[in-house]
């Protein structure tokens, strides 16, 4: 039994992806310019998805952000598998002490709540910018990956064929990509689109509260930190419209992820 | 009278990628007190027999021709409801493997109570582990205070199998199933287990299907020995028949 | 009888859990507190405001030297652990008065959002859980997994959001920030306050814990034993609550412990965008116009409670389940490594 390919999201994904990425051909204005004559403007012809209280176009500012919260959400991802993978197979192949404190340590990092971790980086990074974010969410997003790729290096190392491998005479770096990669290489795919995910949330999430983006920087996240202004002048698509095309994003990411996981358990229930 | 009548049972598997015929046209006849061996390879549906009598088997499997009989009434069409009240009262069945078989979670004792409690509702909490107690010893299972409140884990398998039968032996059962009852435990265990089947079916009158591909069991526990090849039952007779014409010169 | 003292299996256990505890403690402090004092940003700001700039370079310095952010980190560190073992974590720089005081009057709010659910999560999870392990792959389980995939997805702070458009601007049915209403104070006014706030918490976390009840209890279904169960006569339902509960009990509560801290972490969020005055709110305003003594002791707080709930849930885990043995009994013996 295995998992049908998830068709509509992948297509949905590549759609928004695609737009974003030619944003140049999507938008219809410049997502900077603030139209001062049009503040606040609710959805319609000219406008497609409205205008926000400085004026500035909607729809133009949803690919053009796209672009930036994907930025961020691929190289926060990017920076945080190969800590983590580094950190997971070292831990996994030193010898108990060295795996030991890595784990600790690690498990320590994980005990400081995540949106406080990532404040405080952020603080020590300085005003936040595009690279600046995604290597603080980067950073602080390793430990549960590393713990994973931990796990499965271990358990691979225990297996009959890494040791018949050996048996064999197959050296070091012919067991690891050889023999360990290809088992890792699933597992570790699944949880980086998982982090993607996780990734772009966080943007959205600290550019929303202003700990993030600044609001000059059009993102998902920052175009909802106006949110609350616009809730009190009713302006509705300022907040469903981001939030729309935020949660579509993730969705489909996660439906991604699922399917990337691996097949469906095979055995059949008892339960009849 | 046959106390159970099987007729041309045909039961499939329904894959993804197509059916699988698991039983071809199956029939036979379990007589009161008998015992009746089943052999054959591995695979070639034994078990499956067993489960979809019971209807135990998953969703997948359908049962497509043929009829179940128990005491001359029919049961092919019984809902899993009423099947619900046949398990546990007319059948029981022990399984192959002692040690998945039994609740991990759960001590013997409660696992055993428990069917106690379903046959008999109105025994109250002593009673109840009174007959526990009784059911245990019965099996040769001693110190049946200290052991019922042990978990299946800290029991060897020919113990963990005594376990299984005395649950089996609490339902009181017309007919019991055995499915590959001994094929997981050592020799000597195994003849243990299969001397207590044999008191245990004159103390209790109850007829029982010895699944096993152990054709030395079968000639000593068996009155009557039926023999199964893909998924169909071949030949069916008098154990002296079977094996007199099965064995060279 | 020292030896027999000493050779106490659980006794030394216990030991070793509180020294890892407390290891693991200090450790954190170092690394809150380093953090903290490497950020930039001049916490004298923080506490005279725009005032700094028109005082002297040496009434600068003399307000440092109060202050204590004079001396090299090492003894910052050292003179703020004397006084934090003496329960003296200083002042809020923001709020002006003594950093307990700030949190003592947050931390009931919070308890009471991230308590409740908390309370409503766990319950309802195991409900799903249950409800779509018996129905396994039938039309209501696939609807429940769809709809829990969707509300897992939605960010918490686009679901405030969506539910203050709806419910308090659209509707007006609902308040849209604070804890009670100004002078209030009465059951039902906290009541109403919470509702929103405590509808994301509890949608927001419930999917991923109703989801791994699920499928927990899909692995106890396909064991052996189930079936032994309804040989006995019993329904699909009650080997599900009799036998396969018990299986994925030891797992669900110590899921319990792990997702306490989350649950409460969860809560910044919401409670910045309802703001409502707890941790959460204290949290994020402390890192917005660094406040870092008070940022200090939330993030010691909170890493303290995340570290007691997964000693709590290893040892959950060792003593509840009876099949431990058998694991670590099979799982025992050398580990070969690479």
């Amino acid at each position: 039994m295995k998992k049908k390919f998830p068709v509509i999201s992948m297509l949905i994904l590549t759609i928004i992806v695609f737009l974003c990425l030619a944003c140049g051909l999507t938008m219809t204005k410049d997502p900077l310019y603030m139209d001062l004559a049009h503040c606040n403007e609710a959805p319609g012809k000219e406008f497609l998805f409205g205008t926000d209280e400085m004026g500035r176009d909607v729809f133009s500012m949803i690919w053009y952000g796209g672009r930036i919260s994907l930025t961020v959400g691929f190289l926060a991802t990017l920076i945080s598998t190969m800590l983590a993978v580094l950190i997971g197979s070292v831990s996994g192949c030193a010898s108990a002490r060295i795996d030991g404190v890595l784990m600790r340590l690690t498990e320590l990092i994980l005990s400081v709540p995540g949106l406080l971790l990532t404040v405080s980086l952020q603080v020590v990074f300085g005003r936040a910018d595009v690279y600046s974010l995604s290597v603080v969410i980067g950073l602080t997003g390793w430990m549960g990956m590393a713990k994973v790729v931990r796990t499965e290096v271990v358990q691979l190392g225990n297996t009959d064929y890494v040791l018949a491998a050996k048996c064999l005479g197959g050296r070091f770096f012919h067991v690891l990509f050889r023999h360990l990669a290809p088992n890792l290489f699933p597992s570790v795919l699944f949880m980086a689109v998982m982090h993607v995910r996780n990734a772009i949330v966080a943007e959205a999430a600290l550019s929303f509260m202003g700990l993030g983006l600044s609001v000059e920087v059009v993102s998902w996240g920052s175009m909802l930190s106006l949110a609350e202004r616009a809730l009190f002048s009713r302006a509705w698509w300022m907040i469903v419209i981001p939030g729309i095309f935020l949660t579509g994003t993730l969705l489909c990411l996660t439906n991604l992820g699922e399917y990337m996981r691996g097949s469906a358990n095979k055995r059949h229930s008892n339960l009849g | 009278m046959d106390v159970l009548t099987v007729k041309n049972l045909s039961v499939s598997f329904f894959r993804p990628e197509g059916e699988i015929e698991a039983l071809k046209n199956v029939s036979f006849t379990l007589q009161e007190g008998e015992i009746l061996a089943v052999m054959g390879k591995t695979g070639c549906g034994k078990s499956v027999l067993c489960k979809s009598i019971l209807k135990l088997l998953p969703d997948i499997a359908k049962i497509k021709t043929g009829h179940v009989y128990i005491r001359g009434e029919e049961i092919t069409g019984y809902s899993e409801k009423q099947m619900q009240g046949l398990r546990g009262r007319f059948f029981s069945m022990v399984f192959q493997n002692p040690m998945t078989a039994l609740n991990p979670c759960m001590s013997v004792g409660e696992q055993i109570g428990e069917m106690v409690r379903l046959r008999h509702p109105e025994l109250s909490g002593r009673e109840r582990k009174m007959r526990v107690a009784e059911l245990m010893e019965l099996v040769g299972l001693d110190h049946a205070g200290e052991r019922a409140g042990q978990y299946p884990f800290q029991l060897s398998g020919g113990m963990a199998q005594r376990c299984v039968i005395a649950i089996a032996l609490a339902a009181e059962p017309a007919v019991l199933f055995a499915d590959e009852a001994t094929t997981a435990l050592d020799v000597t265990v195994q003849a243990q287990i299969l001397e207590l089947l044999l008191k245990l079916r004159e103390r209790a009158g109850m007829s029982i299907v010895l699944v096993t591909h152990n054709p030395g069991v079968a000639a000593r526990m068996a009155d009557r020995v039926a023999l199964m090849r893909d998924g169909e039952l071949y030949r069916i007779g008098d154990v002296e028949e079977i094996f007199e014409e099965s064995t060279p010169n | 009888m020292w030896r027999k003292f000493l050779r106490n299996r659980h006794l030394i256990k216990m030991v070793n859990n509180i020294g890892k505890f407390l290891i693991s403690v200090f450790v954190l402090s170092v690394l809150v507190f380093t953090l903290s004092r490497l950020a930039p940003g001049d916490p004298l700001y923080a506490y005279y405001g725009e005032r700094v700039e028109k005082m002297s370079v040496e009434e600068q310095d003399q307000a440092r030297e109060r202050l204590g952010l004079h001396a090299p980190l090492f003894t910052q560190y050292v003179r703020w652990l004397q006084r934090a073992v003496h329960g003296d974590f200083g002042i809020s720089y923001q709020y002006k008065t003594d950093v307990k005081e700030v949190i003592a009057a947050g931390i009931g709010n919070t308890l009471l959002l991230g308590g409740l659910g908390f309370v409503l999560i766990f319950a309802l999870a195991l409900f799903l859980g249950l409800f779509c392990a018996w129905r396994e792959d039938r039309l209501a389980d696939r609807i429940v997994c769809r709809i829990g995939t969707v509300t897992s997805c939605i960010p918490e702070f686009w679901l405030s959001l969506l539910l203050l458009l709806i419910f308090s601007v659209w509707l007006d049915w609902l308040p849209s920030s604070g804890a009670y209403a100004a002078g209030g104070g009465s059951l039902s006014d906290r009541a109403v306050h919470l509702i929103l706030p405590l509808s994301v918490v509890v949608l927001g976390h419930l999917w991923y814990y109703a989801f791994q009840v699920r499928n927990r209890l899909l692995e106890e279904v396909r064991a052996d034993y189930v079936l032994l169960a309804r040989m006995k006569g019993l329904s699909g339902r009650q080997v599900l609550y009799r036998h396969c509960l018990r299986g994925a009990l030891p797992s669900y509560l110590s899921m319990m412990a792990i997702a306490l801290p989350h649950i409460l972490g969860g809560t910044y969020v919401v409670e910045t965008v309802f703001s409502y005055p707890g941790i959460g709110k204290l949290a994020y305003e402390s890192a917005r116009y660094q406040d870092y003594n008070l940022l200090m002791v939330v993030s010691l707080l909170t890493g303290t409670l995340v570290i007691l709930c997964n000693l709590t849930a290893q040892l959950v885990n060792e003593r509840i389940d009876p099949r431990m043995g058998v694991r670590s009994a099979s799982a025992g013996g050398e580990v070969r490594r690479l």
